[in-house]
């Protein structure tokens, strides 16, 4: 198998695995009870917290919470500034958020709240001045992400929290979960208050995620229950989750370059592009303004289920629109937002690329995708 | 997947275009974008010599006129086009999951469009004392305005159940109408 899909989830690595092993057998005590087990497993924990905060530049482990996956830190973070914040009905966000904001801020339009949908040009990118304009005295949350998980074009974080700072009293909110372990973050210098991270997009198991708190900033609990967390999220913790999502945070920062995973994106990349007429890169062309590992393609003409079926047929792994949405079938709201044309909105995929991927894979994969190309153009009732 | 699914998707039997003359149905979904053309060549006796299709969608639709077309060939162009109106026959046939039912119906769609268009050729061209309006089951202007008159039919249904007229491609459905309509003055 050749899994291409590492924007939907990674294996879990073996130096991680291995780290959580004794918390899957000897170490099995409640982080909350006081004996020599407990303890134990609160150390455990708390080492975690430290590779968490490191890796994404928090000031101070305590600003980590650990919760059950990205879109419960999505969630929580939303919900949770607009509970503080009861007079405050505005809300900005953009246009290709993930579907743990997007759906949010969907369901809080129909609470009432005043929500600015920005939008994106032909390349992915954010126009800073429709921002700019967007804030308001009655803002209270700026929801912006980091790392598209289609297209992997990164948004400017710290200008974007430059400017929602100098221009109002928001809270601003990165959905961080594609870029976590990609590119190199340093919270602790952009005006960032909150940032949602999920362990699977990082080799770690499925089942944890983490909310970045800055200092000072107030969020009520979303879990209520016990006082875990600091009485942040209530919930007996997952320990061996977190202590594998720090094992993959600590792998994360010693391997920080990624210019293996580039390699084989580019080559990947440049090989479909030149190799096959009717295939059109989505998102901006310049790679140092997208995720290293992410290549979004449309084949013109040829609907990208069926290309999905093929390559899978082959063994080779990939998503077409959004990983988690490939059986409901209306095209991706990204691709909508770029103004890519339906006819090749369509036949969308999405490589992306990930630390156990090889060069003989991708030259693999670059030898069947043009022949199931092909095949499917001179089926297709468009092409000419 | 079914195994003949994934064979008919993986290999697909019959891509292209029936060679002239031919009649041609298209079908396109604005729910998931998938387009399909099925065209067929007919006999003399209006027998479905060959079919053949073009699409761009999924797994289930190319599967599916993969299938049809395979099926209609020999079948009379009322036998394919009842074929074509029964997609949910089809996908039980291949097990297709409930929110992929409207492929078939796509591939289905097609293949009925195709011997509609030969319906409306046949029937402007038909030179007969009667005027033909339903082409599948042969049924004739006289006998459609009889049939409602002595049995005072009010609807489409009702007549395709009399005499058969409108069962198959359909396409001479709006003729019914009419003569329902002027039954009414
Ligand atoms: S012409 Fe086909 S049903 Fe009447």
């Amino acid at each position: 198998m050749i899994y291409l899909d590492n924007n939907a989830t990674t294996a879990v690595a073996p130096e991680v695995y291995e780290a959580m092993q004794p918390y899957l057998s000897k170490y099995f005590g409640n982080p909350s009870s006081p004996h020599a087990l407990g303890r134990h497993m609160k150390h455990a924990v708390e080492d975690a917290r430290i590779e968490v905060a490191s890796l994404i530049g928090a000031a101070d482990p305590k600003e980590i919470v650990f919760t059950s996956c990205g879109s419960e830190s999505d969630n929580w973070a939303i919900r949770g500034v607009l509970a503080t914040r009861p007079d405050k009905k505005h809300v900005v966000t953009t246009l290709v958020e993930h579907e743990a904001v997007r759906n949010v801020c969907h369901q809080l339009e129909k609470e009432g709240y005043d929500v600015t949908w920005l939008g994106v040009d032909g390349n992915g990118e954010l126009d800073l001045e429709e921002l700019r304009n967007a804030l308001r005295a009655d803002t209270a949350l700026v929801s912006i992400m980091l790392a598209n998980n289609e297209t992997g074009v990164l948004f400017p974080m710290r200008e974007i929290g430059h400017i929602v700072r100098e221009r109002s009293g928001a809270v601003f909110h990165v959905d961080g979960v594609q870029a976590v372990g990609k590119v190199p973050i340093e919270l602790k210098s952009c005006n960032v208050d909150l940032f949602a991270l999920s362990g699977h997009k990082l080799h770690a198991p499925q089942g944890v995620g983490a909310l970045y708190v800055r200092s000072g900033v107030e969020l009520p609990s979303f879990i209520l229950g016990g006082k875990q967390e600091e009485g942040r999220r209530a919930g007996t913790l997952a320990v061996p989750n977190i202590v594998g999502l720090g094992a993959a945070c600590s792998l994360a920062r010693i391997d920080g370059d990624h210019t293996l995973i580039e390699s084989l994106r580019n080559q990947l990349e440049d090989g479909i592009l030149e190799g096959i007429s009717n295939a059109h890169l989505n998102g901006i062309a310049d790679r140092t303004k997208r995720l290293p590992n992410t290549s979004s393609i449309s084949f013109e003409h040829v609907d990208g289920q069926s290309i999905l079926a093929h390559l899978d047929d082959k063994g080779i792994c990939v998503s077409t629109g959004s990983a988690c949405h490939s059986s409901s079938h209306t095209a991706s709201p990204t691709l909508k937002a770029m103004n890519v044309p339906y006819s090749m909105a369509q036949g969308s995929i999405r490589f992306s690329v990930g630390r156990y991927n090889t060069e003989e894979e991708i030259e693999t994969t670059l030898d069947v995708l043009p022949k199931i190309i092909s095949k499917l153009v001179e089926m297709s009732p468009t092409a000419k | 997947m079914i195994e003949t699914l994934k064979d008919h998707f993986l290999n697909p039997r019959n891509v292209g275009e029936a060679d002239e003359p031919r009649f041609t149905g298209r079908a396109g979904s604005f729910v998931c974008g998938a387009a399909a053309r099925l065209s067929v060549q007919l006999d003399e006796s209006h027998n479905v010599t060959e079919a053949r299709f073009k699409a761009a969608g999924c797994e289930v639709l190319i599967a599916s006129l993969s299938i049809l077309t395979e099926r209609v060939r020999g079948k009379t162009t009322t036998d394919a086009a009842l074929m074509g109106q029964h997609p949910e026959t089809l996908a039980v046939e291949l097990s297709v999951e409930k929110d992929k039912v409207h492929c078939v119906q796509l591939a289905c769609d097609a293949l009925v469009a195709a011997i509609c268009e030969y319906s409306d050729v046949a029937r402007n061209e038909w030179i007969g004392e009667e005027a033909l309006i339903c082409t599948c089951f042969f049924v004739s202007e006289q006998t459609i305005e009889r049939e409602i008159r002595d049995k005072g039919l009010t609807t489409v249904s009702e007549v395709t159940r009399a005499c058969n007229a409108g069962g198959g491609c359909g396409s001479c459905q709006p003729l019914i109408v009419e003569l329902l309509e002027a039954s009414w003055d």
